[in-house]
């Protein structure tokens, strides 16, 4: 295996390479202005540990793979195109309105809370891009208005008047019958030809998201508008980069699907957020090969704190609406909670209940924490952690920042032991105690309301400061064995390292399959076969225009099923991709109780209700060769000598205590350290709690592993 | 007669009289208190035990409020009723007592202090009643809101949780569940003309043990409603709910001893109501007068008065309603006073303190003052489904009240706002769907009220009902799915329909609405204000103005969509104004409407209200005006005589100087127009509420209520409940009327 990928962070870029089993952990500086300069230095960083030229790796490889932030940062950025969006008369408002609570979407609780204050976001197509059409599609398809032409060439030319420089075509019921959106896009192309200087790219709702809801479709269909020419620009503009250095193949770029496609099949909004996907993607292949079934990955960076799960019994957790900045949207998404939570996590001391808090405000990068002497003047996560001794000052993020423990001491002495009372490391300890419960309260109810006990989960980590806190909140919620994935400092390169080329395509559909009221099970099944059929077709051609082999390609289906009219919508993998008896249609029914009950409970199954397949999901994909990741069962008495040791405070521990500091490139492969203890790696830091050890395994993962309660 | 009684025969009377009850109704005692509870003695003891450990309890506090959402998150989607879906709903842990002590970030927020009195009620008759009890496994649940809701559409469901066979708190849930068997489809009866047509009744009451509903009161549950379906996924969504906190529950207690759970739980309450105290000590002493009126009883134009003085004084709130309308024994908008105490709680919970945890310890410094017998304190018999018609007012009474309070307070969490829109402006439903299911419920969509007017900033347009935050007005394409209905406007902001001002309130939405594909459909609509606004603006900010409901009925605009296109229109004012189809029958109404079955094609038609509008218009910012232009949403009208400012209409320009002259004029006619407050007092004031206007409560004594005209009138410490005759004998006694005079003619 000859293998590039590369995850693009907002601080970082990381670069994974695979090269004939020689592996090597590439990390840069992120360059906002032109990402592909952080892309080739960390590849080069890469590239030097194998003692490799960038064009002799670039021109052997088999694939060079891409998670990027083009997206978010053009996004923040604002920079994207003038969009006009055409909607069925009498909608006009339903992207202003925002379905109502989408002031809030996006925000933190107390934000959305706070109705006085409550402000919907800058829209990013304002109130005068966007003019109905006189047309109307009902419920099961039916064109009950047809399209005016007169109508759409009026509206569409004023679009055009008002500085239109994309089209987005967002019809009521557009997913269940396409016809009138096609019949405007038909229109447009007349009036502004694809092949003439003038033409206007025209995105339609239904070919974005196959999902019923207009107002997240539409959004779904804006933001894709919106970010597509940044994209193309961005993505090509790095291919040209990656030509000139001898890459011949097509770039795949990573899908927040938990799968990844050439540019040339790729929707811009399938890139946001994919770093983290990929990290999900590459717990997923780390659970297979290290056979322990069931993950916590947790990858805790400067303001955020990642949680996703991977389960032995094979099921897949998408959002099926995701918040992609402040927008909701339609379009699947491997599921992924954020927290606000990291290193830049504020800390406040609450009147209210006497105690500190931690979060959500965070100071960033900039001004960051008090330590980082930029300016920050209020205690951080970080901070708390320097003031325990936990980290270095002269060495943090492998020395490109130097930190202030006295600035740090007196941001939590002003702000917290001023109204605590206590000592700075007493409140230091404070605000350990309640980031890590928080990290630890949002785990416990991502795995709990999925149906889980987290306690029959091992749980990763990852990410910067992940491995600082994994001790602090797996431990309260009852999980004892932590895994530091290999090459963790790069893991979500890695994952994208592992991923499959992968499409998705969904369609709403009505189709009960137990009917309460007529007391009748499913006896027609062409609907759900043809659907499938159409879907599979769709998949199949993604795969086969990126130049795959047509044997090669593979398909799931997944049905969103529900009780009544519930908003629930429970993902079912269908064991079959036809419908062809009795039989099948039991199964699924018996599947999605199944699922159901382990969801929300024993005995929670509603089938009295009637059960509805809403949503039907073809998966197809091409499987790729994961990336090789090695277990350990070594085991070693060698002695390890710590490089130094630092005072250190701990949760339950009366005072201070001498706590050695390891190079983690001293421990072999098998050795045990117990805590408490420290262990520095060039880019992160493991803390070792007391009634902890760590056992070293191979690529540098590490199990953490809790032998008593502290 | 009045001979004295020995304590032992007073003993064995009480005896007598406590054994004898013929039944058990609200207990007026836990209905009247909203004060949290005094702690049991294990609960103050475990206060001391962990008195010096905050960090910890905060700790156990955060791991309980996640279990509520956790919960919140299962029922909104293991439930199938509108309200569950979109957010109107609550999930949370009372104390052993019934306080409500921790409950969901998201959801209704009147829950919050309402859902504790069904709690207390059965702790105080069931739980040693040997034929009900309150065991390990047993499952309860309440919808009557004179026992404590908001209206009987609300059905909670709540278990105990046990730790070594003591009581250490219930967990429940509430949910607005929609149809409930009333008189009219849906829940919400606006005809209700007595308790009695107000659907399903249940006291509190055990539905089920070990763990399981009882089948047969599940039937019979089902059998009293006209969506069974809902009924059954209701129950089952919330008793999960439940059953997850109460584990929840459980793991605390295993990991951190019974005694941190009950401190925790009992410390939460306390000091909540201690941080509110200090809060209102922070404000200015003094009272604030603050009059509003509800122009409808959903079935006649009135004028209903809610009489409102709030009085701050150190760490207190008085909030004086005395005055206010008498109740209406034969109309479906009264309140139940402990539902108006929820009201007013989440005013102070969302528009005052957000950031305040959600429990009923926020409303316990504040007094509530009324008249038993009237419109806000109404008696068991008077029906409630509407409430909101008067709740609704009064809490809008009090909103326009605090600013004036808060202006100038030494704490404020949240930016100050003029009057939200108040009103459940939207369509409730009934009929047989094209599943051919009978389906009754109401349209989620009341959710997008229009956001007032802050100091500094514009109100949002249709962004939050008053009693919720990140509600959610739903999806047509996934309504589309359930019921016939058609919106071919779902939302579309009208022109003009704001409180206008310095800063303007955010805008409502008009809705037009039509079906096809069933055999049987119908509408009602329960708003008031199309005749007198039902919020307002503060500071000189402008109420927003009246809209009616507007029907156009014998036609069929599907058969106008096909062949007649060129008909069609998308506002209300263009369809009313132009009455584009030549034999179709147009009207305009109040905008309560009792259930009405409508054919297919026929429009009904509404509008969402607009927030308050604050400060003076003529300080609007002149750009402000042209961005409302560009969005299509302020008049020409309205800018040359409201705004007084001068722009060019093509390119948004504004003639500054022009502007400033227009503006220096109007300011010059205001004087002229002027008083002093002595002579427009003499002008204005009336001994009496003028004849022919149906007018309700005091005038100007307090102690007096006028009960329609100016000479009917009541004591308002003995209040005559009003009866109103029916609107059709009305029209039938008009009519003859009428007939007589052409015949003597």
């Amino acid at each position: 295996m000859k293998r590039v990928s590369v995850d693009i962070g907002g601080t970082f870029t990381d670069c994974f390479l695979d090269f004939d089993n020689r592996r090597a952990e590439g990390k840069a500086l992120t360059t906002h202005h032109n990402l592909a300069s952080g892309f080739m230095g960390a590849l080069e960083d890469a590239c030097g540990q194998l003692d490799l030229g960038v064009e002799e790796a670039l021109s052997s490889v088999d694939a060079v793979r891409y998670a990027t932030t083009l997206g978010t940062n053009a996004l923040i950025e604002r920079k994207g195109p003038e969009v006009g969006l055409l909607t069925t008369s009498g909608f006009e408002f339903s992207v202003p309105l925002m379905r109502a609570r989408g002031y809030g979407d996006g925000l933190s609780d107390r934000e959305q809370q706070d109705l006085p204050a409550a402000s919907r976001p800058v829209p990013i197509v304002p109130r005068s891009m966007i003019e109905g059409i006189e047309e109307r599609v009902d419920y099961k398809g039916d064109i009950v208005f047809d399209v005016d032409e007169d109508n759409v060439r009026e509206v569409v030319r004023c679009l055009v008047d008002r500085g239109a420089q994309a089209f987005v075509v967002s019809l009521v019921n557009a997913v269940v019958n396409p016809e009138n959106e096609k019949k405007v896009e038909r229109i447009i192309l007349e009036e502004y030809p694809s092949h003439l200087l003038g033409s206007i790219p025209i995105i339609l709702s239904h070919r974005v998201a196959g999902r019923k809801g207009e107002y997240a479709r539409t959004m779904s269909a804006i933001l894709d508008a919106y970010l597509h020419d940044q994209m193309y620009h961005g993505l090509a503009s790095l291919e040209a980069v990656l030509r000139q250095n001898n890459y011949n193949r097509p770039m795949l770029v990573v899908h927040n699907s938990c799968g990844m496609a050439q540019m040339s099949s790729t929707h811009s909004l399938q890139t946001i957020h994919s770093g983290p996907v990929a990290g999900l993607e590459g717990t997923e292949s780390l659970s297979k090969q290290f056979g322990e079934p069931n993950m916590i990955a947790t990858d805790m960076g400067g303001t955020s704190f990642d949680i996703g799960l991977v389960t032995s019994d094979g099921v897949k957790f998408y959002d099926f609406n995701p918040v992609i900045d402040r927008w909701l949207i339609s379009t699947p998404m491997s599921y992924l909670h954020t927290l606000g939570a990291g290193g830049g996590s504020i800390a406040r001391f609450d009147r209210l209940w006497g105690a500190v808090e931690v979060g959500p405000e965070s100071a960033g990068s900039d001004p960051g924490p008090a330590c980082y002497g930029r300016g920050g003047k209020m205690p951080t996560t970080t901070d708390a952690n320097l003031v325990l001794g936990y980290l270095d000052e002269k060495n943090y993020a492998g020395g490109s920042i130097k930190l202030s423990k006295r600035r740090a001491e007196r941001a939590i002495r002003d702000h917290i032991c001023e109204h605590t009372g206590t000592s700075v490391e007493e409140a230091a300890l404070a605000i350990r105690r309640k980031v890590d419960a928080n990290m630890a309260d949002a785990i416990f109810k991502e795995v709990a309301v999925k149906g889980y006990d987290p306690r029959n989960f091992t749980l990763l980590s990852y990410g910067g400061g992940g491995p600082l806190h994994a001790c602090g909140y797996a431990g309260k919620i009852g999980v004892t064995r932590i895994l530091i994935p290999p090459y963790s400092a790069v893991f979500s390169a890695l994952g994208a390292g592992s991923m499959n080329q992968l499409h998705i395509h969904e369609r709403s559909l009505y189709l009960m399959l137990y009917d309460s009221l007529e007391r009748q099970v499913l006896e027609d099944f062409t609907e759900f076969n043809a659907t499938v059929v159409d879907l599979e077709k769709l998949g199949r051609e993604d795969l086969l225009r990126q130049g795959v082999d047509e044997k090669d390609i593979k398909s799931r289906v997944e049905l969103d099923m529900r009780y009544g009219n519930q908003l629930a919508q429970t993902a079912v993998i269908s064991p079959v991709n036809r419908i062809e008896s009795d039989q099948d249609v039991m199964t699924l029914l018996d599947l999605f109780s199944t699922n159901y009950e382990k969801r929300f409970g024993q005995g929670s199954a509603a089938p009295e209700a009637g059960i509805r397949v809403n949503v039907i999901r073809v998966v197809s994909y091409v499987e790729h060769e994961a990336v090789k990741l090695e277990t350990s069962d070594a085991s070693s008495d060698a002695a390890v000598q710590p490089t130094s040791s630092r005072d250190c405070w701990f949760d339950g521990t009366e005072g201070v205590v001498s706590t050695n500091v390891y190079d983690i490139a001293d421990i072999a492969e098998g050795v045990s350290i117990d805590g408490p203890a420290l262990v520095e790696t060039p880019h992160t830091t493991y803390l070792v709690y007391p009634g902890w050890s760590l056992t070293m395994g191979k690529q540098g993962s590490a199990w953490l592993e809790q032998h008593s309660v502290n | 007669m009045n001979k004295e009684q020995a304590p032992t025969e007073r003993s064995l009377i009480e005896q007598f009289l406590d054994d004898n009850v013929l039944f058990l109704g609200p207990d007026t005692g836990i209905m009247r208190d909203h004060s949290v509870s005094i702690p049991t003695e294990q609960e103050s003891a475990a206060v001391v035990a962990w008195a010096d450990r905050s960090e910890d309890i905060n700790l156990i506090r955060n791991r309980l409020q996640t279990a509520c959402n956790e919960s919140f998150d299962m029922v909104e989607q293991m439930g199938a009723a509108p309200g569950a879906k979109w957010g109107d709903l609550i999930a949370g842990i009372f104390s052993c007592q019934g306080d409500l002590a921790l409950s969901s970030a998201g959801g209704v927020l009147i829950f919050s202090v309402l859902a504790q009195h069904p709690q207390k009620f059965m702790l105080k008759y069931w739980k040693d009643d040997p034929t009900v009890g309150i065991r390990e496994g047993d499952i309860f649940m309440h919808n009557d809101a004179r026992y404590g809701n908001i209206h009987n559409t609300d059905q909670s469901l709540s278990i105990p949780v046990f730790h070594e066979g003591e009581l250490v708190c219930i967990v429940g849930s509430i949910v607005h569940e929609g149809e409930n068997g009333a008189c009219e489809p849906g829940g919400m009866p606006g005809g209700a003309e007595s308790p009695y047509d107000e659907g399903l009744k249940m006291p509190p009451l055990k539905v089920g043990e070990n763990f399981e509903f009882r089948k047969d009161l599940l039937t019979f549950l089902q059998n009293s409603v006209r969506e069974p379906k809902l009924q059954l996924e209701g129950m089952k969504s919330k008793f999960h709910a439940c059953l997850r906190i109460k584990k929840r529950v459980e793991e605390v207690i295993a990991d951190y001893g019974v005694d941190a759970f009950l401190a925790t739980v009992r410390g939460t309450l306390s000091d909540t109501e201690m941080e509110v105290r200090r809060r209102l000590q922070t404000w200015p002493d003094g009272k604030v007068l603050s009059n509003v009126f509800a122009d409808s009883t959903l079935r006649e134009n009135v004028l209903i008065k809610i009489r409102c003085e709030v009085i701050k004084k150190d760490d207190e709130l008085i909030i004086d309603l005395r005055g206010s309308s008498p109740e209406f024994l034969n109309r479906a908008n009264n309140t139940v006073l402990a539902s108006m105490k929820g009201m007013l709680a989440q005013l102070f919970l969302m528009f005052v303190w957000p950031d305040l945890p959600r429990n009923q310890a926020v409303f316990a410094p504040i007094t509530v003052l009324t008249d038993p017998g009237s419109a806000l304190n109404c008696s068991p018999e008077a029906p409630n489904a509407q409430s909101m018609m008067t709740f609704f007012p009064a809490f809008t009474a009090v909103q326009n009240a605090i600013p004036k309070l808060l202006f100038s307070a030494g704490f404020r969490s949240t930016d100050i706002v003029a009057c939200w829109y108040n009103m459940i402006t939207t369509f409730v439903y009934g009929g047989s769907n094209q599943h051919k299911e009978l389906v009754g419920n109401v349209c989620a969509d009341l959710n997008g009220m229009g956001g007032a007017a802050r100091a500094t900033r514009d109100g949002e347009h249709s962004i939050a009902p008053i009693f919720a935050s990140m509600a959610d007005i739903g999806e047509q394409e996934l309504i589309e799915e359930e019921v016939p209905m058609m919106k071919l406007v779902p939302h579309k902001v009208m022109v003009d329909n704001c409180g206008f001002g310095k800063q303007r309130g955010g805008h409502g939405y008009q809705q037009i609405v039509t079906h096809k594909d069933t055999q049987a459909w119908g509408y009602m609509v329960n708003t008031i204000g199309a005749k007198f606004p039902s919020t307002y603006g503060i500071f000189g900010g402008y109420a927003p103005g009246c809209y009616p409901l507007c029907k156009v009925k014998d036609v069929n605009v599907f058969e106008v969509m096909k062949d007649q296109r060129e008909l069609m229109r998308f506002t209300i004012d263009e369809i009313m104004n132009e009455q584009p189809f030549p034999d179709a029958t147009y009207s305009s109404h109040h905008a309560g409407l009792q259930f009405e079955l409508a054919d297919a094609g026929e429009l009904y038609m509404i509008t969402q209200g607009g927030g308050g509008g604050y400060g003076d218009i003529l300080e609007r910012d002149p750009a402000d005006i042209v961005k409302d232009w560009a969005d299509r949403i302020v008049s020409k009208h309205t800018i040359e005589n409201i705004y007084h400012v001068v722009m060019d209409y093509a390119t948004g320009a504004v003639d500054q100087d022009a502007t400033d002259k227009a503006r220096a004029a109007e300011r010059k006619s205001r004087l002229a127009r002027a008083k002093p407050y002595k002579e427009f007092a003499a002008e204005w004031t009336k001994a009496t509420p003028p004849e022919g206007l149906p007018f309700y409560g005091s005038w100007d004594d307090p102690t007096v209520l006028h009960l329609g005209t100016p000479d009917n009138t009541c004591p308002a410490d003995a209040i005559v409940p009003v009866m109103m005759p029916d609107p059709k004998d009305v029209e039938i006694a008009k009519l003859k009327a009428e007939l007589a005079a052409l015949k003597q003619a």
